[in-house]
Protein backbone atom coordinates (compact mmCIF):
# COMPACT_ATOMS: atom_id res chain seq x y z
CA UNK A 1 0.00 0.00 0.00
CA UNK A 2 2.58 2.49 1.07
CA UNK A 3 4.29 1.78 -2.42
CA UNK A 4 0.93 2.54 -4.02
CA UNK A 5 0.92 5.85 -2.28
CA UNK A 6 4.20 6.59 -2.89
CA UNK A 7 3.51 5.96 -6.52
CA UNK A 8 0.82 8.26 -6.56
CA UNK A 9 2.52 11.10 -5.05
CA UNK A 10 5.52 10.70 -7.36
CA UNK A 11 2.83 10.84 -10.25
CA UNK A 12 1.40 14.06 -8.81
CA UNK A 13 4.16 16.06 -8.40
CA UNK A 14 5.45 15.07 -11.71
CA UNK A 15 2.03 16.52 -12.84
CA UNK A 16 2.71 19.48 -10.91
CA UNK A 17 6.34 20.14 -11.80
CA UNK A 18 6.94 23.58 -13.21
CA UNK A 19 9.58 25.09 -15.66
CA UNK A 20 9.25 28.46 -14.09
CA UNK A 21 9.66 29.95 -10.85
CA UNK A 22 6.47 29.83 -9.51
CA UNK A 23 6.80 32.87 -6.73
CA UNK A 24 7.20 35.41 -10.09
CA UNK A 25 4.12 34.08 -11.77
CA UNK A 26 1.73 36.41 -10.01
CA UNK A 27 3.23 39.16 -11.94
CA UNK A 28 1.43 37.82 -15.13
CA UNK A 29 -1.83 39.82 -14.88
CA UNK A 30 -0.98 42.43 -12.66
CA UNK A 31 -1.90 46.00 -13.78
CA UNK A 32 1.22 48.31 -15.29
CA UNK A 33 3.28 45.50 -15.00
CA UNK A 34 5.02 43.87 -18.31
CA UNK A 35 5.05 40.22 -17.86
CA UNK A 36 7.04 37.88 -20.41
CA UNK A 37 7.46 34.05 -20.65
CA UNK A 38 9.63 32.37 -22.62
CA UNK A 39 10.01 28.27 -21.91
CA UNK A 40 12.32 25.73 -23.02
CA UNK A 41 9.90 24.86 -25.65
CA UNK A 42 10.34 28.05 -27.41
CA UNK A 43 13.77 28.56 -26.61
CA UNK A 44 14.81 25.23 -28.25
CA UNK A 45 12.80 25.89 -31.37
CA UNK A 46 14.78 28.28 -32.37
CA UNK A 47 18.24 28.39 -33.62
CA UNK A 48 21.00 26.50 -31.01
CA UNK A 49 23.68 28.86 -31.62
CA UNK A 50 23.13 32.46 -29.88
CA UNK A 51 25.06 35.49 -31.14
CA UNK A 52 26.29 37.22 -28.14
CA UNK A 53 26.73 41.09 -28.12
CA UNK A 54 30.14 40.53 -25.87
CA UNK A 55 33.14 39.23 -27.64
CA UNK A 56 34.87 35.62 -26.31
CA UNK A 57 31.64 35.22 -23.89
CA UNK A 58 30.07 32.21 -23.60
CA UNK A 59 26.23 32.20 -23.29
CA UNK A 60 25.05 29.08 -24.90
CA UNK A 61 26.04 26.75 -21.63
CA UNK A 62 23.55 28.45 -19.76
CA UNK A 63 21.36 29.02 -22.59
CA UNK A 64 21.38 25.13 -23.45
CA UNK A 65 20.46 24.27 -19.82
CA UNK A 66 17.41 26.72 -19.11
CA UNK A 67 13.97 25.94 -18.50
CA UNK A 68 12.49 29.05 -18.58
CA UNK A 69 12.98 32.93 -18.86
CA UNK A 70 10.80 35.33 -17.34
CA UNK A 71 10.71 39.09 -18.01
CA UNK A 72 8.77 41.54 -15.78
CA UNK A 73 9.18 45.15 -15.96
CA UNK A 74 7.15 48.38 -14.75
CA UNK A 75 7.75 51.63 -15.12
CA UNK A 76 5.06 53.30 -12.95
CA UNK A 77 6.46 55.13 -10.43
CA UNK A 78 4.54 53.26 -7.47
CA UNK A 79 4.80 50.10 -9.27
CA UNK A 80 8.63 50.26 -9.13
CA UNK A 81 8.76 50.24 -5.53
CA UNK A 82 6.42 47.34 -5.19
CA UNK A 83 7.84 45.56 -7.16
CA UNK A 84 11.60 46.12 -6.14
CA UNK A 85 9.80 45.00 -2.70
CA UNK A 86 7.86 42.42 -3.89
CA UNK A 87 11.13 40.64 -5.30
CA UNK A 88 13.06 41.43 -2.27
CA UNK A 89 10.59 39.57 -0.21
CA UNK A 90 10.94 36.51 -2.73
CA UNK A 91 14.65 36.45 -2.75
CA UNK A 92 14.81 36.56 1.19
CA UNK A 93 12.51 33.89 1.36
CA UNK A 94 13.53 31.54 -1.22
CA UNK A 95 17.47 31.95 0.48
CA UNK A 96 18.80 33.72 -2.64
CA UNK A 97 22.32 34.58 -2.40
CA UNK A 98 23.79 37.58 -3.77
CA UNK A 99 25.80 37.08 -7.04
CA UNK A 100 27.14 40.22 -7.80
CA UNK A 101 25.98 43.87 -7.20
CA UNK A 102 26.94 46.49 -10.00
CA UNK A 103 25.97 50.46 -9.53
CA UNK A 104 26.84 52.89 -12.52
CA UNK A 105 25.79 56.79 -12.27
CA UNK A 106 21.35 55.74 -11.86
CA UNK A 107 22.21 52.55 -12.85
CA UNK A 108 21.85 50.00 -10.53
CA UNK A 109 21.94 45.92 -11.02
CA UNK A 110 22.12 43.13 -8.72
CA UNK A 111 22.47 39.90 -9.51
CA UNK A 112 20.81 36.81 -7.27
CA UNK A 113 21.18 33.34 -7.39
CA UNK A 114 19.31 30.05 -5.98
CA UNK A 115 21.29 26.80 -6.91
CA UNK A 116 19.03 23.42 -6.09
CA UNK A 117 18.99 19.95 -7.40
CA UNK A 118 15.73 19.97 -8.89
CA UNK A 119 15.73 23.80 -9.89
CA UNK A 120 17.88 26.59 -10.03
CA UNK A 121 17.66 30.36 -10.89
CA UNK A 122 19.14 33.34 -11.40
CA UNK A 123 17.85 36.87 -10.63
CA UNK A 124 18.87 39.94 -12.39
CA UNK A 125 16.93 43.49 -10.65
CA UNK A 126 17.64 46.23 -12.90
CA UNK A 127 16.83 49.75 -10.96
CA UNK A 128 17.20 52.49 -13.96
CA UNK A 129 15.62 55.92 -14.11
CA UNK A 130 13.28 54.55 -16.75
CA UNK A 131 12.03 51.87 -14.54
CA UNK A 132 12.59 48.44 -12.74
CA UNK A 133 13.10 45.08 -14.60
CA UNK A 134 13.47 41.43 -12.81
CA UNK A 135 14.87 38.99 -15.26
CA UNK A 136 14.60 35.34 -13.63
CA UNK A 137 16.44 32.80 -15.73
CA UNK A 138 15.81 29.55 -14.27
CA UNK A 139 16.85 25.99 -15.42
CA UNK A 140 19.11 23.19 -13.83
CA UNK A 141 22.24 24.47 -14.27
CA UNK A 142 25.14 25.56 -11.33
CA UNK A 143 27.01 28.12 -10.65
CA UNK A 144 29.80 27.78 -12.88
CA UNK A 145 27.98 27.39 -16.14
CA UNK A 146 26.98 31.66 -15.18
CA UNK A 147 30.08 32.52 -15.03
CA UNK A 148 30.83 31.05 -18.17
CA UNK A 149 29.53 34.22 -19.48
CA UNK A 150 32.29 36.01 -17.88
CA UNK A 151 34.68 37.35 -21.01
CA UNK A 152 37.97 35.24 -20.60
CA UNK B 1 -11.25 -56.41 11.23
CA UNK B 2 -10.09 -59.18 9.79
CA UNK B 3 -9.69 -57.20 6.52
CA UNK B 4 -7.52 -54.62 8.71
CA UNK B 5 -5.13 -58.04 9.30
CA UNK B 6 -5.10 -58.99 6.09
CA UNK B 7 -4.00 -55.22 4.76
CA UNK B 8 -1.35 -55.89 7.49
CA UNK B 9 -0.01 -58.97 6.49
CA UNK B 10 0.85 -57.96 3.20
CA UNK B 11 5.07 -57.22 2.59
CA UNK B 12 5.88 -53.57 2.45
CA UNK B 13 8.25 -52.82 -0.40
CA UNK B 14 11.85 -52.44 -0.04
CA UNK B 15 12.98 -48.96 -0.41
CA UNK B 16 9.28 -47.61 -0.13
CA UNK B 17 9.82 -45.47 2.69
CA UNK B 18 12.88 -43.80 0.91
CA UNK B 19 10.96 -42.79 -1.99
CA UNK B 20 7.99 -41.77 0.12
CA UNK B 21 10.30 -39.20 1.53
CA UNK B 22 11.64 -38.00 -1.57
CA UNK B 23 8.76 -37.60 -2.97
CA UNK B 24 7.83 -35.41 0.12
CA UNK B 25 11.12 -32.92 -0.26
CA UNK B 26 9.99 -32.81 -3.80
CA UNK B 27 7.02 -31.65 -3.47
CA UNK B 28 7.85 -29.22 -0.59
CA UNK B 29 10.44 -27.74 -3.04
CA UNK B 30 7.73 -27.34 -5.61
CA UNK B 31 5.08 -25.79 -3.12
CA UNK B 32 8.00 -23.13 -2.29
CA UNK B 33 8.61 -22.22 -6.00
CA UNK B 34 5.18 -21.84 -6.93
CA UNK B 35 5.09 -19.38 -3.66
CA UNK B 36 8.11 -17.57 -5.02
CA UNK B 37 6.49 -17.18 -8.34
CA UNK B 38 2.99 -15.65 -6.39
CA UNK B 39 5.21 -12.81 -4.98
CA UNK B 40 5.69 -11.59 -8.39
CA UNK B 41 2.31 -11.24 -9.78
CA UNK B 42 1.78 -9.49 -6.22
CA UNK B 43 3.98 -6.89 -6.84
CA UNK B 44 2.62 -6.14 -9.98
CA UNK B 45 -0.49 -6.08 -8.38
CA UNK B 46 0.42 -2.79 -6.66
CA UNK B 47 2.37 -1.60 -9.08
CA UNK B 48 -1.05 -1.65 -11.34
CA UNK B 49 -3.08 -0.43 -8.31
CA UNK B 50 -0.64 2.58 -7.73
CA UNK B 51 -0.13 3.20 -11.77
CA UNK B 52 -4.57 3.19 -12.43
CA UNK B 53 -4.35 5.75 -9.63
CA UNK B 54 -2.12 7.72 -10.92
CA UNK B 55 -4.07 7.43 -14.03
CA UNK B 56 -7.33 8.27 -12.41
CA UNK B 57 -5.85 11.58 -11.30
CA UNK B 58 -3.87 12.07 -14.44
CA UNK B 59 -7.09 12.49 -16.26
CA UNK B 60 -9.13 14.03 -13.50
CA UNK B 61 -6.65 16.53 -13.37
CA UNK B 62 -6.32 17.65 -17.15
CA UNK B 63 -10.39 18.07 -17.14
CA UNK B 64 -10.15 19.68 -13.90
CA UNK B 65 -7.47 22.18 -15.63
CA UNK B 66 -9.42 22.59 -18.83
CA UNK B 67 -11.90 24.24 -16.65
CA UNK B 68 -10.07 26.36 -14.76
CA UNK B 69 -9.64 29.91 -16.52
CA UNK B 70 -6.29 30.44 -18.69
CA UNK B 71 -2.94 30.82 -16.39
CA UNK B 72 -1.14 33.59 -18.08
CA UNK B 73 1.82 33.08 -16.34
CA UNK B 74 2.26 29.40 -17.97
CA UNK B 75 1.94 30.37 -22.00
CA UNK B 76 4.73 31.26 -23.87
CA UNK B 77 4.41 35.43 -24.22
CA UNK B 78 5.56 34.76 -28.23
CA UNK B 79 4.20 32.63 -30.74
CA UNK B 80 7.14 33.13 -33.01
CA UNK B 81 10.32 31.04 -31.92
CA UNK B 82 12.43 33.72 -33.59
CA UNK B 83 10.79 36.85 -31.70
CA UNK B 84 10.73 34.60 -28.18
CA UNK B 85 14.72 33.85 -29.11
CA UNK B 86 15.41 37.74 -30.04
CA UNK B 87 14.03 38.02 -26.45
CA UNK B 88 15.95 35.48 -24.75
CA UNK B 89 19.45 36.60 -26.35
CA UNK B 90 19.04 40.12 -25.31
CA UNK B 91 17.80 38.93 -21.44
CA UNK B 92 21.41 36.60 -21.73
CA UNK B 93 23.04 39.51 -23.14
CA UNK B 94 21.90 41.90 -20.58
CA UNK B 95 23.16 39.25 -18.02
CA UNK B 96 26.55 38.54 -19.36
CA UNK B 97 27.21 42.02 -20.19
CA UNK B 98 26.41 43.14 -16.05
CA UNK B 99 28.21 40.35 -14.94
CA UNK B 100 31.56 41.56 -17.23
CA UNK B 101 30.74 44.81 -15.83
CA UNK B 102 31.13 43.63 -12.25
CA UNK B 103 34.11 41.56 -12.98
CA UNK B 104 35.81 44.75 -14.88
CA UNK B 105 35.82 46.49 -11.65
CA UNK B 106 37.09 43.49 -9.83
CA UNK B 107 40.12 43.11 -11.69
CA UNK B 108 40.48 46.74 -12.00
CA UNK B 109 40.12 47.13 -7.77
CA UNK B 110 42.57 44.16 -8.12
CA UNK B 111 45.32 45.91 -10.51
CA UNK B 112 45.33 48.35 -8.08
CA UNK B 113 45.88 46.75 -5.20
CA UNK B 114 48.94 45.61 -7.06
CA UNK B 115 50.52 48.26 -8.23
CA UNK B 116 49.99 50.26 -4.27
CA UNK B 117 51.85 46.65 -3.10
CA UNK B 118 54.64 47.30 -5.42
CA UNK B 119 55.23 50.96 -4.65
CA UNK B 120 55.44 50.46 -1.15
CA UNK B 121 57.45 47.62 -1.49
CA UNK B 122 59.43 49.65 -3.99
CA UNK B 123 59.75 52.62 -1.08
CA UNK B 124 60.13 50.28 1.93
CA UNK B 125 63.15 49.01 -0.01
CA UNK B 126 64.46 52.61 -0.53
CA UNK B 127 64.30 53.37 3.50
CA UNK B 128 66.23 50.20 3.55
Amino acid sequence: MIKALFCTVLAMVSFTANAQVKAFEKYADMKDVTYVFISKYMLGLASKNATPSIPKVDINTLKNKLTGIQIIHSEKKGMRKKLKSDVQEILDRDKYEVLMQVKEDNNNVNIFHCVNKRQSAVVMLVEEDSGITAIVFSGKFNIEDVMKMVQE
Amino acid sequence: MDELKSLEQIPIPEGLEERLSKKIDEWEREEKQTARRILLPRALRYTAVAASIALVFGVGFHYLRQNEPVNLAEQDTYQDPVKAQQEAERALNLLALNLNKGMGHLERAKALSEKTEQTLNEQLKALK
